[in-house]
């Protein structure tokens, strides 16, 4: 992939296998990505297409029965796959990379002060002490829109609703003063008015601190609201990758095309929604051809043979389909997704 | 705070008041032999009822409830009529207390200075050698019956470490087994719930953000772990101290500890009713300060406990 902007993470041919009963699953099968310095970066696919994963390897967070068989993440000069001990992984995690968790009304001690959690991340990272660290903490509270904060401070978690608690877990993130956030399915937990606030707030964070932010989730509506690109994993590989207008209205493998089509807004009343039919592959078996293909009602009979490799569609658009390969018979997306993507078009150039 | 403690007593004062008057109303319905003691041959049935009249029995029963309660608030207790006779039940208590509650202290104290560490090592390293080594440990004590550990105890390690059987009050080597025996159980059972409580709160979510937060693994487990996985402990920890300090049987009858536990027995098969009524009032009270004592400790470790108004409620 080009590097237009400065990468600030790279992945490159990623393989994390966990060993399970003594079997062993292949949860991420050489993946190639890149993430550039102050984007909003999508990763969207179903679940257990590995995108949690994905995000645990780069924070040496991974379940103690999987590892990385090859393949590099590099930041900062750094091939953090060859981490082994706490110590090289306290530089990384927090001050490096910090994380947004999923479920805000579980992700807090219920025994701490939610001052208290934050100032912890305050001292370890910015290596403030005492009336310094105090005031700090006040001011990431203010930042993440909570008011009153001198007595907040002293609360416990379960003082908090949901959207409040959220905004903490986001303060103790950016409290590391981190380069890189991720926010795992960051309003999953929430409702759909506290949603909007949320991603809005991460959208100011990301200005006020230079963050470079990936979204891991499976709700395309946030991702349309704060995603500069997006990156379309089916079971542990990233099939479609390109900025978002790209994915929402140029995209070009079927796997991508089912996705957008099974979006609620595009059904018309009265029918039913449109599904994926079968079911995602068995990671435990080894995976022959394009992992899609028994799914792909486009599929070509190379699609069972041989792994398709990445086409280039622009610059900043690169698809893992044999369609894009010029021997491939032309395939067009369903009607309705043509529909929607002429509209769409339509829309981004007015 | 102090509210809910001064409710939480005054409850705790009627619960009592309730166990002893049922207790008191069924030692009634026992045979009076009982109160005659080892002299009962020697009497004419004159004798006898003059001696019974003396001792307010043949009072209505709600007139001896009143006295009995009139007495207890004097701290008087009655007389012991077979056991020792004509000593206040009183002072018979506070003799064998003094032994039970050396040894239970004893005990516990040894018992949570090993159990709790050795459960927060087993959480820490779970999986690990230690760990297998602790489950290995605690199933033992479960499953084999108490009798059989304590009886290898006496056969093997007496003759093993040339430790004497019997307990001597002025021979401080003489504690030494009967403390280990009392302590073996209790020591398992703190770490199994130490290691379980620490192994629930680590698969928590919010120890996945604190470690992507950085928080050192050590630092995470003292700091956060522990404290949680505290709570659920503080609750029983009162009142399984105070179960131990009543005594065991088995353990003071096989070292012969001049304690508390054979007292009840004792006092129940030679009929001795004042002494049943002092043993159940001060059995009840220990459950019962243990249950408060309990409720305490957890309201000041966790937050969100509010009391006063709504109560106790979490």
């Amino acid at each position: 992939m080009t590097l237009k902007k400065s990468s600030i993470l790279g992945i490159q041919n990623l393989v994390i296998q966990f060993t399970l009963r003594g079997r062993i699953l292949t949860a991420i099968r050489g993946i190639s990505l890149d993430l550039y310095k102050g984007e909003s970066l999508a990763i969207v696919g179903e679940s257990g297409s590995g995108k949690s994963v994905l995000m645990k390897s780069i924070m040496g967070l991974l379940d103690k029965n999987g590892r990385i068989k090859q393949g590099q993440i590099i930041y900062n000069a750094q091939d953090l796959g060859k981490f082994t001990t706490e110590q090289e992984w306290l530089g990384i995690r927090g001050k490096e990379i910090a994380m947004v968790t999923q479920d805000p009304m579980t992700s807090l001690n219920p025994l701490k002060t939610i001052g208290k959690q934050i100032e912890e991340c305050v001292v370890m990272h910015q290596g403030l002490r005492g009336k310094e660290a105090y005031a700090e903490t006040l001011k990431l509270l203010t930042d993440v829109g909570i008011t009153d904060v001198q007595k907040r401070y002293k609360q416990y978690p379960h003082e908090f609703s949901g959207g409040m608690r959220q905004r903490i877990v986001i303060a103790i993130a950016i409290a590391c003063k981190p380069n890189i956030l991720i926010c795992d399915e960051p309003t999953t937990a929430l409702d759909v008015t506290i949603q909007a606030q949320i991603l809005q707030l991460l959208k100011n964070l990301q200005q006020k601190y230079g963050l470079t932010i990936v979204y891991i989730t499976h709700d395309l509506g946030v991702v349309a609201k704060v995603a500069d690109r997006i990156a379309v994993m089916y079971a542990g590989d990233v099939i479609e990758v390109g900025e978002t207008h790209e994915i929402f209205f140029h995209s070009k493998h079927p796997y991508t095309w089912a996705l957008i089509s099974s979006l609620p807004q595009l059904g018309s009343k009265g029918e039913q929604l449109y599904s994926i039919k079968g079911t995602p592959p068995n990671l435990f078996q080894e995976i022959k051809g394009d992992a899609f293909a028994p799914r792909n009602p486009y599929a070509l009979k190379i699609d069972f043979i041989e792994r398709p490799p990445f086409f280039q569609v622009s610059d900043t658009h690169y698809v893992r389909t044999w369609l894009l390969d010029p021997l491939a018979p032309k395939v067009e997306p369903p009607a309705a997704l043509q529909a929607f993507f002429a509209e769409g078009r339509q829309y981004a150039n007015d | 705070m102090l509210q809910y403690i001064g409710k939480r007593l005054l409850q705790s004062v009627l619960t009592l008041f309730i166990i002893i008057t049922i207790v008191f109303s069924l030692l009634r319905l026992m045979p009076e032999e009982g109160y005659l003691g080892a002299a009962a041959d020697k009497m004419s049935p004159a004798q006898q009822e003059i001696y019974l009249t003396s001792l307010g029995l043949r009072d209505p029963i709600l007139v001896q409830l009143g006295n009995f309660y009139k007495n207890l608030l004097q701290g008087d207790l009655g007389k012991s009529v077979t056991y020792r006779t004509d000593v206040p039940v009183v002072t018979i208590i506070a003799d064998k207390i003094t032994y039970s509650l050396l040894f239970g202290l004893g005990a516990v104290g040894l018992s949570l200075l090993i159990g709790v560490p050795l459960g927060i090592m087993m959480a820490y390293r779970k999986g690990r050698w230690l760990d297998r080594l602790g489950t290995g440990y605690i199933v033992f004590v479960v499953a084999v019956p108490a009798a059989v550990y304590y009886l290898v105890i006496q056969m093997y390690i007496t003759e093993l470490f040339q430790l004497p059987m019997l307990f001597d009050e002025y021979r401080p080597i003489t504690w030494i087994l009967p403390l280990t025996s009392m302590a073996l159980a209790p020591t398992a059972s703190y770490a199994m719930w130490m290691r379980r409580y620490m192994v629930d709160e680590l698969n928590k979510d919010y120890i996945k953000l604190a470690r992507a937060k950085g928080v050192k693994e050590r630092t995470l487990m003292f700091k956060h772990v522990l404290r949680n996985a505290f709570i659920p402990m503080a609750q029983y920890l009162p009142a399984t101290i105070l179960f131990t300090i009543t005594g065991s049987i088995y353990i003071e009858s096989l070292y012969s500890i001049p304690g508390m536990g054979g007292l009840l027995v004792d006092a129940i098969q030679r009929q001795d009713n004042t002494i049943v009524q002092g043993l159940v009032l001060v059995f009840s009270s220990l459950g019962i300060i243990g249950l408060i004592l309990g409720d305490i400790a957890m309201a000041l470790v966790d937050p969100r406990i509010k009391l006063g108004k709504g109560g106790g409620v979490r």
